[in-house]
């Protein structure tokens, strides 16, 4: 292919991403379009060239309110009732998700045996949890080494500015008790506090929310559950 | 990047909703639902249709939250291209048929850098200075294109000229439009 030729394919094929940007093309080669961009990086960037550069001329079309009732009938078809209770009244859910903790236990088994081979007895103790939740990304995986320490990894993930993750302990119906900020980029450990070591068992649920840089106001949890899970023994 | 302050609390938002927010969802509806609502009302021209478009559209915003990437686009731009892209595609099955181009898409890797891509999107009159190197026609056509979503069809009649020709106005247009907008 002559040098003139790639050059008019590669205008031919930028301008097609500008003509789908505009929604221009018909619903064939629109659908096939948006294929291929989903596959190629380069098409993704050209298109977010061309809503980028288009987007100014939105400030040309006057807002126009919706009418009030719309957000509650938008709620209504997202989460059913409007009505939302607390999130730690949520305990039944929670303790749904431990199916998906043993699924990951055998994961967690493996990644313990790269660690150095604790006494017997503790390996009696030890427990695992599978932290997440429906619709968020972030899922840690807890292990609890049977002698007072928990390891945290981030399966997934990612920082959000301003805000940060905080791991709680639920345990037997009683108020959540913080253990503290977590890290979502790198391995961390947290010490059971007595209160917590005090109630710790299988079926304590580890939780984590998105909190306010510094952690939560007041040691009460603010923010969205993102993550939790029920630990279990292994 | 640099981000507006406006566009940071935006991302912040569509970030919180990615994580079940429900709160940031509000908010983030309270902020941007009237100019969605003026986007779609303008492609789709029927009040009532834009109301049942604008709740589908906020339900795909609270569904693909997790999909925006900040630094990839704006976040008002992945807002507006959401609800542009769900206007469209309602005015779009209205339409007939028409002839299918070549499907194969080949583009040598040749994307805007990102450093450039930032800079452009900050100056925002930057559209405006290349539509107007364009001839006044075409770059109505542009715009209808963009505000009002009208096909080749509907351009070419506005136009009075042939949809043939409207095409070839448009893709030399958009490859002038491009090389302008990367300078």
């Amino acid at each position: 292919m002559s040098e003139h030729e790639q050059a008019t394919k590669g205008d031919e094929a930028r301008s097609r991403v500008a003509e789908y940007v505009l929604g221009l093309l018909n619903a064939r080669e629109h659908e096939a379009t948006k294929t291929l961009i989903a596959a190629s990086p380069a098409l993704q960037a050209e298109e977010a060239f061309w809503l980028d550069h288009f987007a100014p001329l939105d400030d040309q079309v006057a807002p126009v309110s919706p009418p009030p009732h719309l957000f509650g009938t938008i709620e209504k078809r997202l989460f059913g009732s409007a009505n939302r209770a607390g999130w730690w009244d949520s305990l039944v859910l929670w303790r749904s998700v431990a199916a998906g903790a043993l699924c990951v236990a055998a994961a967690a088994v493996g990644f313990s045996v790269l660690q150095p081979r604790p006494d017997s007895a503790a390996l009696a103790n030890q427990l695992v949890a599978a932290l997440e939740a429906e619709g968020s990304d972030v899922q840690f995986l807890a292990l609890y080494d049977g002698t007072g320490e928990v390891r945290l990894t981030a399966l997934s993930g990612a920082e959000v500015p301003g805000r940060a993750y905080e791991l709680w302990a639920i345990q037997g119906g009683a108020a959540p008790i913080s253990m503290g900020l977590v890290p979502i980029n790198a391995r961390s450990t947290v010490e059971l506090s007595d209160t917590v070591r005090s109630g710790w068992g299988e079926g304590s649920v580890l939780a984590i929310t998105l909190e306010p840089e510094g952690g939560a106001p007041g040691g009460i949890p603010s923010g969205p559950v993102v993550a939790q899970g029920a630990v279990t023994r292994i | 990047m640099a981000m507006n302050p406006d566009a940071r609390i935006v991302a912040d938002l569509i970030a919180r909703c990615a994580l079940r927010d429900r709160a940031a969802f509000r908010t983030l509806y309270d902020r941007t639902s009237a100019k969605l609502f003026g986007v779609v009302l303008r492609i789709l021209k029927d009040r009532a249709e834009a109301e049942e478009a604008i709740q589908e559209i906020y339900i795909k915003i609270w569904q693909r939250a997790d999909r925006y990437i900040a630094g990839q686009t704006s976040p008002i731009s992945w807002l507006v291209a959401v609800a542009r892209n769900h206007a469209l595609d309602i005015v779009r099955v209205r339409r007939p048929v028409s002839e299918d181009i070549d499907i194969a898409l080949d583009i040598p890797d040749a994307g805007p850098s990102p450093e450039g891509h930032a800079q452009a999107r900050q100056e925002s009159a930057r559209i405006e200075h290349c539509l107007a190197t364009l001839e006044p026609d075409r770059a109505d056509a542009v715009r209808g294109a963009y505000l009002d979503g009208f096909s080749y069809e509907e351009l070419a009649q506005r136009h009075a000229v042939p949809i043939n020709t409207m095409r070839t106005w448009l893709r030399r247009s958009l490859i002038r439009l491009r090389e302008c907008l990367s300078l």
